[in-house]
């Protein structure tokens, strides 16, 4: 028995078919007795180049332990599985429960874009402001014009 | 005394971590020029090219 870290990428365009996905590679996983002690499920991510024309992935990663002559068998099915764009499998010693930078990562993401957001609405109120004040500057500096006068 | 936030572990997800010992161009800093020790050098150098691998780094900055 060893401990594995898998991290598997998806097609990005199957994102909506993960549950799908996720159960058919768990059984996958357990036919060949290997043990799931913990999945992640990351998400959509830019990948850093692009792998067979995709721009971007399905991160997930997995914390295994199981029969290293059974992994060949694994390796062998991902390999013919047109879903998978990239995979790796990990020895560790021993396994870090803690959640992944990546997955913390993607779940500070998703508030982050609804700030900008919404900074973007405040900069586009603060130009009306502007015009609104405008106008008055204009007419102060007519009055002084004509105080001038 | 070194400049960088290392940690006891590395691991090729902390992207963040790794991210300084690459130059704009996607290539590992050597440690003479990062002042790293050996160990931890090596340790880096191992995670950025599984991390590489993952495109979660680049190799370069001539992708596509």
């Amino acid at each position: 028995m060893k401990k594995y870290e898998a991290v598997i990428i998806l097609n990005p365009n199957l994102s909506s078919k993960v549950d799908e996905f996720k159960k058919d590679f768990d059984k996958l996983l357990t036919d060949n007795s290997f043990k799931i002690l913990k999945t992640e499920d990351v998400g959509r991510r830019q990948l850093a180049y692009s792998i067979t024309n995709h721009n971007k992935g399905h991160y997930i990663l997995f914390n295994l332990e199981g029969d290293p002559s059974k992994l060949l068998e694994i390796e062998t099915k991902i390999k013919y599985n047109e879903s998978i764009i990239r995979h790796l499998f990990l020895v560790v010693k021993v396994h870090n429960g803690e959640d992944s930078s990546l997955l913390i990562e993607s779940k500070s993401k998703k508030p982050e874009t609804v700030e900008i957001e919404e900074k973007k609405e405040a900069k586009t109120e603060k130009p009306k402001i502007a015009e609104e004040d405008s106008p008055k500057e204009a007419e102060e500096s007519k009055k002084e014009g004509d105080d001038n006068e | 005394m070194s400049k960088y936030d290392l940690p006891k572990k590395f691991d090729h997800k902390d992207i963040d971590i790794l991210k300084p010992f690459i130059t704009e161009t996607g290539k590992i800093i050597p440690a003479r020029v990062t002042g790293v020790s050996a160990s931890n050098q090596r340790k880096i150098t191992k995670s950025i090219k599984i991390a590489r691998f993952l495109a979660l780094l680049p190799y370069t900055d001539m992708h596509q």
